[in-house]
């Protein structure tokens, strides 16, 4: 008769296991992580299409240059622009996110490379002939719409890394935080807008 | 109590505003400052001096211009239409028999495909690019299968003079901007000129149409296109010291036991309260919702 109560004792741990397991995940034990990885495929994101983008501009530039030879500083300009944006991505560290300098020299990589392709644009502007041609226009709506999807992704990766640096540095998410998760580092977002680009210059 | 008396010299019409639309954070905030300010009181007439208080009053008026802010917030954001049907007229462009036909060949294209098309006019882009209402809006309406993100938006502005298709991820394989681009510069845009919007959309609708079922081959390997990306990342933790944390988690646990349920029904009731107000605000779908999808900002842009 004494072993069925050790028996419901025994049966009884499971059961607060189980409870306390489910308390820990009301509790938002599980919010650090899942809020880590959801900013990381954010930044993965923004990498490819930073990477769409640099795969595109080599087929721009020979386009233009078919046109507009004598543009040279704007067409060297943009190719040595996104070989330093490609050379930088290459050799970007795995914690970039938690590194602001890697962060940094990628974003102005970055910047630079948007600058200069604006430029470039905006001198396409004066050949007619170029304007028309069906490649360049095709080129174009796909580097307008790349462009659009940086700005989205950007945008996505930006809100991830709040919700994931709040979530390190408010009440609930501190605890675990500072006992569970002492790897996780609040993470980089972007400071330099992508839309301030230096305006074009005119030359006569 | 000195406490109180700070508490009376608040601007009254803030703190009724917070607690009236907000009940439990407010609340929680109010509780949180009387406790602050209780302390302060002691310490004040402790050592006499009063340049404390009136910093924590500054704190306190900070923290209520916070939550004013927050409850401003949702303000600020765009005021989408309704997604009443296939076609949310908005603008009121369309005569009702355009309407109607384009509501069939949309719905035809579902029952083929899967795809959803929605095209909407807006009466205004609410001062933001017609690229970002286009991404927001389709996010918000949630367009296109969950799984396969395949909602296409036709969006038109005709106070802006701006039209955009703006195509969701897992169609930007057949859709591309290119093809967009061609369909609003060929078909569309010509037509806007003239001032016909009915058949400029209709054009447009049937190119769009053509492109999401033409192809077949192209239908099969969109899948494989743009799968959802999640890095995976390598764990560093030590497992020796697991039993050390179990051991800090369970006591933290019993020590905060409380506060935290507090908590999780706090944020339970606060969920439940966000998704009452989701439920308004969409209000009736007539027969026709968004199945899921997202968008990432594919498509081009014209205007005319």
């Amino acid at each position: 008769m004494s072993y069925a109560p050790s028996v419901l004792r025994l049966a009884r741990i499971p059961v607060v296991v189980v409870c306390l397991g489910l308390l820990l995940a009301g509790c938002g034990v599980n919010n650090i992580p899942s809020y880590d990885e959801a900013a990381k495929a954010k930044w993965s994101d923004v990498l490819n299409q930073y990477q769409r983008r640099a795969d595109l501009i080599p087929n721009l530039v020979e386009t233009v240059k078919g046109y507009a030879a004598q543009e040279r500083q704007v067409l060297e300009e943009v190719t040595n622009a996104r070989a330093r944006a490609t050379q930088v991505q290459l050799q970007i560290p795995p914690d970039v996110v938690n590194n602001p300098e890697a962060f940094k020299r990628f974003q102005e990589a970055q910047a630079q490379l948007t600058g200069a392709l604006g430029r470039l644009l905006a001198v396409s502007e004066r050949y007619p002939d170029l304007k028309s041609n069906q490649n360049f226009l095709a080129l174009q709506s796909q580097l307008e719409g790349t462009e659009n999807r940086i700005a989205v992704a950007r945008r996505d990766y930006i809100e991830a890394v709040r919700q994931y640096n709040t979530e390190l540095r408010t009440f609930p998410g501190i605890i675990w935080a500072s006992t569970l998760y002492k790897n996780n580092k609040p993470m980089e977002t972007f400071t330099v807008a992508e839309d301030v680009k230096t305006p074009p210059q005119v030359k006569f | 109590m000195s406490a109180a008396g700070d508490l009376r010299g608040a601007p009254r019409s803030l703190l009724g505003l917070g607690v009236l639309a907000s009940g439990a954070p407010s609340l929680f905030g109010s509780r949180l400052t009387l406790r602050k300010s209780g302390k302060s009181g002691l310490r004040c007439r402790r050592t006499g001096e009063r340049g404390g208080t009136i910093k924590r009053q500054h704190w306190r008026l900070a923290l209520l211009a916070f939550v004013a802010f927050l409850l401003v917030l949702p303000a600020l954001a765009l005021d989408f239409p309704v997604l009443s049907g296939r076609v949310v007229d908005e603008a009121n462009v369309l005569d009702p028999q355009t309407r109607a036909a384009l509501a069939d060949k949309l719905a035809a294209l579902e029952a083929k495909t899967t795809d959803q098309l929605v095209v909407v006019t807006l009466k205004s882009l609410q001062g933001t690019s017609i690229e970002d209402f286009g991404v927001e809006l389709g996010r918000h309406w949630r367009i296109g299968q969950k799984d396969k993100n395949n909602g296409v938006l036709l969006i038109v502005a005709p106070n802006e003079r701006k039209v955009r298709i703006e195509v969701g991820y897992g169609v930007e394989g057949a859709l591309t901007d290119a093809v967009s681009r061609l369909i609003i510069e060929n078909a569309i845009t010509p037509r806007f000129r003239a001032g016909d919007f009915a058949s400029g959309i209709t054009r447009g609708v049937d190119d769009i149409i053509s492109v999401l079922s033409g192809d077949a081959d192209e239908w099969k390997n969109r899948a494989a296109r743009r799968p959802d990306t999640v890095s995976s990342t390598d764990s560093t933790r030590n497992d020796s010291i697991w039993p050390a944390i179990w051991f800090v988690l369970v006591v933290m646990c019993v020590v905060f036991i409380c506060v935290m349920l507090a908590g999780a029904l706090c944020e339970a009731i606060l969920r439940l309260l966000a998704m009452l107000s989701l439920v308004g605000s969409r209000g009736s779908s007539g027969g026709f919702s968004g199945g899921g999808g997202s968008f990432g900002g594919g498509g081009a842009s014209g205007r005319w």
